[in-house]
């Protein structure tokens, strides 16, 4: 069962990699500034993904802070860029 | 015990992972900024939770920071969705196949409230009828057979 479980994270961190790739292709050729907002908070959020299964193959809960404090970096970031682009202006 | 909790972490990956694949699909198929932030949504809050349970699931080591992980992205995806398709609704994204849109509707209706005696820059029947109060709503015009 151990083997299964390495085989299968191996291979959803290579389609974690894939997507990652495939969002940031996205954020360069993408159609308004929207679009390149949902592609750079979606390339977060996978990455935060990608953290996760790492600490799961490796069996250290370091990558769990690292994590956490990705996710909150990326939440204040879009809401912030979401704000800026609505109002023209940060504060 | 330890060969029930793997089992558990390899649906949760497998489970995990087919989310994240739909979301980016989506990202990429979907014909709207509005339709796009739909499929998206479900990365943040289905795919990388799946994950994070698995994390639990597997080392009890990282029990509590996988658990505050998930109670951030559950309250976080949601907002950031409503932040970012507010931001697209007020700079005048366009909507496509939309038939009516009943938030510029209300804006218009309150606007010409608001301004009555002027009735500058708002025509009188705008949010009248339906196809006169179309005429304000940002749809692109040629969108009928575009798939």
């Amino acid at each position: 069962m151990s083997d299964i479980l390495a085989f299968v994270l191996n291979i959803a961190l290579a389609i974690h990699i894939a997507l990652i790739a495939v969002c940031v292709w996205r954020v360069w050729r993408g159609e308004n500034v929207i679009d390149r907002l949902i592609g750079a908070d979606l390339v977060t959020t996978l990455m935060l993904a990608v953290l996760v299964l790492i600490a799961l193959i490796l069996l250290n809960a370091t990558y769990i802070d690292v994590a956490l404090g990705l996710a909150a970096l990326g939440f204040v970031s879009t809401i912030a860029l979401a704000k800026y682009i609505a109002d023209q202006q940060m504060f | 015990m330890t060969t029930f909790f793997q089992f558990i972490a390899i649906l949760a990956v497998i489970a995990g992972t087919a989310f994240s694949l739909l979301g980016v699909l989506g990202f990429i198929r979907m014909p709207d900024v509005y339709t796009r932030l739909h499929a998206t949504g479900k990365v943040s809050v289905f795919g990388v939770v799946l994950l994070l349970l698995a994390t639990v699931a597997l080392t009890p080591l990282s029990f509590g920071k996988g658990l505050v992980l998930i109670v951030l992205l559950v309250i976080g995806g949601p907002v950031t969705s409503h932040a970012i398709g507010s931001a697209a609704h007020r700079i005048g994204i366009p909507m496509k196949h939309a038939i009516r849109d009943d938030l510029t509707l209300k804006e218009v209706m309150a606007a010409r409230d608001g301004d009555q005696g002027e009735g500058a820059g708002v025509d009188e029947s705008a949010g009248v009828d339906d196809r006169a109060g179309a005429s304000h709503v940002p749809t692109d015009s040629g969108a009928g057979g575009v798939g």
